[in-house]
């Protein structure tokens, strides 16, 4: 089942901005959803009619089953947010505001306290229960709006940038307790740039760009799916080079690109033998040393068995590998892809 | 639907914020203080020992009543009194003091000649020359009953403005005014405390207000509380509940410090008095609601609210009576709520009238509530 539908979604704000423009999309629950897009995508202005507190211009929006604009209560009392500015009473501290969240929830009173301190200590913030928010560090402050947020139990939990400006032990703290949460049943939709935190925790990853869903699927989907347009862009690119004589070279460096993949080692027992060897190998395109010892190698992306075959080149001259790398096409790469095709449309 | 936890929560909210910043109680219960000194100190206030000197220029049993007379005058605050016409002036021309009265050289001659005594006046202090004037014209007036004899004032102005030379006959008994004061004798702070009070609530729940919702928007604290399955109706309910509690307890001040400090009589009693400023608080928490129903910041509710209290302020006969206003004027002042909260207050606390005699001011002030909240709630932005 899914925890949030859309169909046609859209706002259009007083100004005549489309904000969001017929957003199709589908979260499958207990997942975890990343909503990635550039800013002023329309990823808030999504959050911001899920969670009801604006209301779409046209299409709808089911979350948990209920629609948005037909019981805004029951979809109300089944999302819980983490906004990006903590909008907790600063004066208050970390337990009257959490009290103050639950009984506007309506959470039962002889069960408030003892909820509100479990949750404490799930995601160890206990130990400044009696501080006021205003007084807390960032990532204190995040951590007090999620006891806030999750306080009522709720299925869904929309995270909006909930890592920004932390520090990385802490980001690594909040990210556990994201996996935690939602091994005991959570939903999570997770907006963030942090594509690194997305591709770790995310199980779905949608893109928005100017109001659309322009890529759904699993980071690893993203990713692949990334390397079979860049093979079928040099495909094409070749088909073309093949019938035109002239080619500048910035094109053709441009289609090397895309079919070429930094590899890099470092061996134990590095010398010009293995190095021979090495370059020798059919997959490697081209191989320098750098001073620091460290060998780069381009192989081809496209070709599956190309990583194994280097290695097993290095291990039968007798090279000893210390360290390995391998560029991988990163979420990074899929998102600037994806983005930048809309905006290229845009333009044409 | 009302939920009483939910309201309870805003209002615990609040004083938890005062207790916890001294600093913002001190000033919440300073303000109404400092409007009271203000106001009734700067403005109330009755004009007394102003600098003068006295050119006499004779001696006698008449001459020294009237020195005695000018001395015990609290008006007068006399400098000197001399015998050099043209020095005395020279003092008035200079500013050292505010006017010289000119007793001529035969004002204790007893002759049956109309006796001439001049006021040399500094009118360009307009506030002041005008006591000076009507004080001095009062007490020869007495003397020259007392006496009986032909003494007669003439008032000169200086030559900083333009000469006018008032002479004054000899007033004779032949009429004689009783004045009855139905309220007794009222001062301009009586008149002017009970729309002081009126307005400092204005200002504070309208300012208020801006603050509670607007400022809330601006930082999200409202969307939080708009995430949760609670009413519009709720939040702001609970956010009027909150204010009005802290308004209540300034009106209390404030006329505990009204009382206390120019001894203003409340003739129509303290309860009465603290039900009107409840209603007028009422009044003004619901019109800041209005304003600040689609603000999304507190800057701008500013800047929207300054248009209404500003000429509120001024217009609904605060410091003056409506009556003496141009008609433009009088006519704004019955479109704002203000003018019925003074009125009533007046009425309350000046005239000794009981709730039921203002009660149309206490009608239209709750109409006008009535109105604000339901254009509040009903053009109030949930979006957040």
């Amino acid at each position: 089942m899914n925890a949030i539908e859309t169909k046609n979604l859209t706002k259009v704000y007083s100004n005549n901005f489309t904000a969001v423009n017929s957003l199709n999309l589908e979260i499958p629950e207990k997942t975890i959803f990343g909503m990635l897009g550039p800013n002023g995508a329309g990823k808030t202005t999504t959050i911001k009619m899920l969670t009801c507190l604006i209301q779409p211009t046209s299409g709808k929006a089911t979350v948990g089953g209920y629609d948005v604009q037909k019981n805004p209560d029951e979809v109300r009392n089944l999302l819980g947010m983490v906004p990006q500015q903590v909008s907790l009473y600063k004066d208050l501290t970390v337990m009257e505001n959490s009290q103050l969240c639950a009984d506007y929830y309506g959470v039962p009173q002889d069960e408030r306290d003892s909820r509100i301190e479990d949750l404490m200590e799930l995601v160890d913030i206990k130990y400044a229960k009696d501080k006021r928010v205003g007084q807390l560090s960032g990532g204190q402050k995040q951590k007090a709006s999620l006891v806030a947020s999750l306080v009522h139990r709720p299925e869904i939990l929309f995270l909006d940038e909930p890592t920004i400006g932390l520090d990385p032990t802490t980001k690594r703290t909040l990210w556990d307790l994201i996996r935690e949460l939602n091994d005991n049943g959570h939903t999570i939709i997770l907006c963030s740039h942090d594509m690194y935190e997305v591709d770790m925790l995310c199980d779905n990853v949608g893109i928005i760009n100017t109001g659309n869903l322009v890529a759904y699927d699993t980071p690893q989907g993203l990713k692949d799916s990334l390397l079979e347009s860049n093979k079928k862009e040099m495909t094409e690119a070749l088909s073309q080079i093949s019938s035109e004589n002239d080619v500048s070279t910035s094109t053709k460096e441009d289609i090397e690109k895309l079919s070429l993949r930094k590899m890099s080692f470092l061996l134990k027992n590095q010398n010009d033998e293995i190095i021979d060897s090495i370059r020798k190998s059919e997959d490697v395109k081209s191989i320098e040393v750098a001073h620091n010892g460290r060998i780069n190698l381009r192989i081809d992306s496209f070709d599956d068995m190309a990583v194994q075959n280097v290695l097993n080149e290095i291990i039968a001259s007798g090279g000893v590998i210390k360290s390995i790398t391998t560029e991988e096409p990163s979420l990074e790469d899929v998102f600037i892809k994806a983005t930048a095709e809309v905006n290229e449309d845009d333009r044409a | 639907m009302i939920e009483p936890k939910k309201f309870w929560w805003m209002i615990k909210k609040e004083l938890i914020s005062l207790k916890r910043h001294p600093a913002r109680l001190v000033s919440i219960l300073a303000f109404p203080i400092i409007m009271i000194l203000l106001f009734g100190y700067g403005m109330g206030g009755e004009m007394t020992d102003l600098p003068i000197v006295v050119v006499s220029q004779s001696h006698g049993d008449l001459t020294d009543l009237t020195l005695d007379t000018i001395k015990d005058t609290e008006t007068y605050h006399v400098v000197e009194v001399i015998d050099d016409m043209d020095e005395g002036k020279e003092r008035v021309d200079s500013g050292e003091v505010k006017a010289a009265i000119i007793l001529p050289s035969d004002y204790d001659k007893d002759s049956s000649q109309q006796k001439s005594v001049t006021l040399y006046l500094d009118s360009s202090d307009q506030m002041a020359s005008q006591i000076l004037e009507s004080s001095t014209q009062g007490i020869f007036y007495r003397l020259s009953n007392m006496v009986a004899s032909q003494t007669s004032v003439s008032t000169k102005d200086a030559d900083i403005e333009p000469s006018v030379i008032h002479s004054l006959n000899n007033f004779k008994d032949d009429i004689s005014l009783h004045i009855n004061r139905i309220y007794g004798n009222i001062k301009y702070i009586d008149f002017l405390v009970p729309a002081i009070l009126g307005m400092t609530i204005m200002m504070s729940c309208m300012m208020g207000m801006g603050a509670t919702i607007a400022g809330e928007r601006e930082t999200g604290e409202l969307a939080r509380l708009f995430m949760t399955p609670t009413s519009v109706s709720t939040v702001i309910g609970g956010k009027i509940a909150a204010k009005l509690l802290i308004e209540l307890v300034r009106a209390l001040i404030l006329i505990f410090m009204a009382v206390l400090l120019f001894n203003v009589s409340i003739k129509g009693g303290f309860l009465q008095t603290f039900i009107v400023l409840v209603i007028g608080a009422l009044c003004f928490v619901g019109f800041g609601i209005m304003l600040s129903a689609r603000t999304q910041t507190q800057e701008d509710y500013a800047q929207i609210s300054l248009p209404f209290s500003m000429p509120m302020m001024f217009v609904s006969g605060v410091f003056y009576p409506i009556e003496t206003m141009p008609w433009i004027l009088q006519k704004l002042a019955y479109v704002f709520p203000l003018t019925y909260l003074n009125d009533a207050m007046r009425g309350i606390m000046l005239k000794g009238q009981t709730l039921g005699d203002v009660w149309l001011d206490l009608v239209v002030l709750l109409g006008f509530t009535v109105l604000f909240f339901i254009i509040g709630v009903k053009r109030f932005n949930r979006d957040v």
